[in-house]
């Protein structure tokens, strides 16, 4: 149907958006609308963003499918055209959604996706993520899902976003995978796009915690990007989700994987960047968490790494928090200490015995009571160290009168609390001594 | 015009197969046809056998003679055909006076000398084991070999020195006697190869570790690697006694059983090493290549036909000692890292496989720096910092997870050089605490696939053999403090059972935990 239809068919009362409200489940028909639209736009398309929520997503669809023209618009409304460039401008955007008509599977077989384990998720289902709401007219018209998760808004509600560079060091993908592993066994989802680097690193860790890990991908969630990572997908969407705004089928372009980097940040409460670049496709995902609102954390690298220098610029610009344990992300992500009564964040207790002038508690010089807790062996090695030079085992256990095998024992006991020490010829009085 | 069958032995590696010497004279012209993979040393086997005939007074068939090896797939090479060969041909001769039996049951291993003399080869115990597993119960050998093929119980040796004396014997003739003593030159003695390195090992001089004074953690150290089966790594400069620790860790080690012995023997004796009149190797034995050795002087090799054990083999059940282990050539040393892994080495060439056993513990030595001037890092070493660090990383990282142990010695001091001697244990003391050690954990291990402590995997470690409460306190603390790694813990834990097995103790205490931290973190790294 290529005639134009008189605008005066799409009244704004007929479709306006409160018809839904949260919490109750939307109607098959605007499912298959919102679908639709997945297929028709590039998501973030404020434009369409506006039309949908002005007249409600079916009359969206029909006006794109009725090849609807601005010069039909009401005047005063959304839907007049209102000067010549922007009446062009919404002309342009109509005949570019148009041209995409042809990829819409007619009908969209939403219980046949169900059927491939792939659904549909509308802003008024219960369980969108709310967080999206934050993202304004650039939010998702819908996301697809692949995976065991039954209520997404619930799997986001505590969840974090691991983000980093694709060519990730050693350092990196270990850090990723222990800081996913502690946050996911404590009960928060691990979100990342699925990447090899960092993002795999985030993904393993998290199944290896036991937790839910959600990527979200730049394609289609039935396509495995990268194809390496097939597997790894597999089991994501088995212990939580693989979703996207694209539809089915669709392959990424390198502008996806940025359009993309809103929704990771959007649908987190915070999100922790580790090694990545100073134009790492990261720090896109860091400036959105940033704009959001959200909590913005880093790791920090070698200040000699080119890998970790986007994390530290955006310590230094963008305030991020530096981090370096899951412990600090979940501070970072609450204000609380895991495992202590809710302190203000960075605040440490300051042990009572300890002069708060003197170096950090882990080096303080040895207290008499720590010395007096040693067994009567240790307390005599100990006694038998020298202080410079050194003295060999055999040397120390006639010092000592201990035999040389209890001796070996205490040496070690000493060495491992740093009140003795090996050096080239013998042992000798530890740095803590 | 004839057709005789006789029987030899070929070795692929330490196992022998029984091999089918057919001969077979026909009308033709005049020659000699090998067939069934000779190599160019058996090959030759026909000029020899020829003169050693004629030279012997006897007939050689002026016909076409085809000579088979069957099966013919095996490859076979060296001179240990030569008598089977010749005693077949005689057989197969029909012009002979008195017709050549070859017993059916007989199976000959010996080289012919052009004057028809029997010489030894290399081999005879492990081609007479292969032989008594086939039902064979007479073998025929140099009398070079007479003690080594009387290893392999229930076979009849019959030893000669001449081959007419051999074929008087088969045409019913007496048993031949061999009169070994009498060939007592030098020429006829050993096998290829013998003369050099077997030497050594009977002027080994009684060594005891009561000579090793000071020293405890290095002493304590290989007491442990021979309670355990543990690898042994030794930092040191020049003079502490590195070599002299490895040396004498042998003398520590219980006696070889009667399989572990045959095994044993059986490599030497393939690789010419074994000494004549040596007997049965009952001592562990110590193999240290020097550290220019090649892959296949470490782990074994040659040409497909004649595949030599290398010197990890030769230490199977032994000792294997890395003298300047960084100064080895980083394929040799990463070579080792199969048989450290499997017990065996294992070599490939074309159409075949050939397996060495090679299960032994391993000691690499190592000065603190290349330099290697006395005491290292104080007055005379100019080595810098990353000189030094480079040097010992040249130990690849898989090898040194295979090291359980690792000790720092340090030059020996003045008041242990003069006061040391009572307190030192010789090597029959710690013998007995060490054999007594190992029957504990073979008992504990009953019904495992290990027998020492260094054999079982971390991970079955901690989930069979638990440790009481408190026992692995401070290695939890090392560990919180990052002193020591997840694998150094499982190796601390390891160690810590056979320190608990030389202590007599039914499992390791805080004390025996303590004690494998004190060896661990003994090194700095």
């Amino acid at each position: 149907v290529s005639q134009p239809c008189p605008g005066g068919q799409f009244s704004k009362g007929q479709f306006s958006q409160g018809q839904f409200s949260q919490g109750q489940r939307p109607s098959q028909d605007e499912a298959v609308a919102r679908a639709t639209l997945t297929y028709l736009a590039e998501p973030g398309d404020a434009r369409l963003a506006r039309l949908v929520a002005d007249r409600g997503a079916i009359a969206a669809v029909e006006a794109i499918r009725a090849g609807w023209s601005p010069d039909h618009g009401e005047p005063g409304t959304l839907w007049d055209g209102g000067d010549d460039a922007r009446r062009a401008a919404v002309r342009r955007a109509v005949e570019r959604w148009r041209t995409r008509l042809a990829d819409v599977p007619d009908p969209v077989d939403l219980a046949g996706l169900r059927e491939r384990g792939i659904r549909i998720v509308c802003p008024a289902d219960p369980e969108w993520p709310s967080g999206l709401a934050s993202l304004g007219d650039e939010r998702p018209y819908a996301l697809w899902v692949r995976g065991s998760v039954r209520d997404l808004a619930a799997a986001c509600q505590q969840s974090v976003a691991i983000v980093g560079s694709r060519a990730a060091t050693a350092y990196g993908g270990y850090v990723a995978a222990e800081l996913a592993a502690s946050v996911a066994a404590a009960g928060w989802t691990v979100t990342s796009g699925g990447a090899y680097g960092i993002d795999g690193a985030a993904h393993r860790g998290a199944l290896a915690g036991r937790g839910t890990s959600i990527a979200v991908m730049a394609c289609g969630v039935d396509r495995s990007y990268p194809a390496g990572h097939e597997e790894l997908l597999d089991d994501v969407a088995a212990a939580g989700a693989v979703i996207s705004e694209w539809p089915p089928g669709r392959s990424p372009t390198r502008l996806r994987f940025l359009v993309r980097n809103r929704v990771i940040a959007a649908m987190t409460a915070g999100t922790v960047v580790i090694e990545a670049g100073q134009r790492s496709g990261a720090l896109s995902t860091a400036r959105h968490a940033r704009d959001l609102g959200r909590i913005l954390m880093a790791v920090p690298g070698p200040v000699t790494s080119d890998l970790s220098a986007g994390c530290h610029a955006i310590i230094r610009d963008w305030q991020a928090i530096l981090v370096t344990s899951a412990p600090e992300v979940i501070e970072g992500l609450t204000g609380v200490r895991p495992g202590h009564a809710a302190v203000s964040p960075r605040r440490r207790p300051v042990p009572d015995d300890v002069p708060v002038a003197r170096a950090p508690r882990d080096q303080v010089t040895i207290a008499d009571r720590e010395r007096a807790a040693l067994d009567g062996d240790a307390a005599a090695v100990l006694d038998a160290l020298p202080a410079r030079g050194s003295l060999s085992t055999d040397e120390i256990a006639v010092r000592a009168g201990l035999h040389p095998r209890i001796v070996l024992g205490a040496l070690a006991m000493l060495r491992v609390h740093g009140l003795a020490e090996r050096v080239d010829g013998g042992w000798r009085l530890g740095p803590r001594r | 015009m004839g057709l005789a069958r006789a029987y030899a032995v070929a070795l692929v590696g330490v196992a022998g197969h029984l091999i089918e010497v057919e001969a077979h004279v026909s009308n033709g012209l005049p020659a000699v046809i090998m067939v069934g993979l000779p190599d160019a040393a058996l090959r030759e086997a026909r000029d020899r056998i020829r003169a050693a005939i004629l030279n012997s007074g006897l007939e050689w068939p002026g016909n076409k003679i085809t000579i088979g090896l069957s099966p013919a797939s095996l490859p076979k090479g060296g001179s240990g055909f030569d008598l089977s060969i010749a005693v077949a041909i005689l057989a197969a001769s029909a012009d002979a006076v008195t017709p050549v039996e070859i017993p059916g049951r007989a199976v000959l291993v010996a080289e012919l000398g052009l004057d028809g003399r029997l010489r030894p080869v290399p081999g005879v115990l492990p081609a007479v084991v292969a032989a008594a597993r086939e039902g064979i119960d007479t073998v025929v050998v140099a009398g070079q070999n007479r003690e080594e093929a009387a290893l392999v119980p229930g076979v009849t040796v019959v030893a000669a020195t001449w081959l007419l004396e051999v074929v008087m014997w088969l045409r019913g003739g007496p048993r031949p006697v061999a009169f070994a003593a009498a060939l007592e030159d030098s020429g006829a003695r050993g096998g290829p190869g013998a003369g050099a390195a077997a030497a050594p090992r009977d002027k080994r001089p009684v060594r005891d570790m009561s000579e090793v004074l000071g020293q405890y953690e290095a002493r304590r150290a290989v007491e442990v690697c021979a309670a355990g089966g543990h690898n042994l790594s030794l930092l040191g400069p020049p003079g502490s006694g590195k070599t002299m620790l490895a040396e004498r860790l042998p003398t520590i080690l219980p006696r070889l059983t009667r399989q572990a012995a045959l095994e044993v023997t059986s490599i030497h004796s393939v690789a010419g090493t074994l000494a004549a009149g040596s007997g049965l190797i009952s001592q562990p034995p110590f193999c240290a290549p020097h550290h220019t050795a090649t892959m296949p002087a470490i782990v074994g090799g040659g040409s497909s036909s004649l595949i030599r054990p290398g010197a990890a083999s030769l230490a199977h059940r032994g000792v294997l000692f890395l003298d300047e282990a960084p100064e080895f050539h980083r394929n040799a040393l990463d070579a080792l890292r199969q048989p450290l892994e499997s017990g065996e080495v294992v070599i490939a060439r074309q159409g075949m496989i050939t397996r060495f056993p090679a299960r032994f513990t391993l000691i690499l030595a190592a000065n603190p720096c290349p330099c290697a001037r006395a005491d290292s890092g104080g007055a005379g070493c100019d080595c810098s910092p990353a000189t030094r660090r480079r040097y010992l990383g040249r130990l690849s990282g898989p090898l040194l997870d295979r090291v359980d142990v690792k000790v720092r010695l340090d030059p020996v001091s003045r008041t242990a050089m003069l006061g040391g001697h009572q307190a030192a244990e010789n090597s029959a003391v710690m013998a007995d605490r060490v054999e007594e050690a190992r029957d504990r954990a073979a008992f504990r291990l009953l019904g495992t696939p290990w027998q020492v402590n260094a054999e079982v995997p971390g991970a079955e470690l901690r989930k069979s053999f638990p440790l009481p409460p408190g026992a692995l306190d401070l290695l939890d603390r090392a560990m919180e403090l990052g002193q020591v790694s997840a694998r150094g813990a499982d190796k601390i834990i390891r160690v810590a059972w056979s320190l608990a097995d030389l202590a007599g103790m039914p499992q390791p205490t805080a004390r025996e935990c303590n004690e494998a931290i004190g060896l661990w973190l003994g090194v700095p790294r």
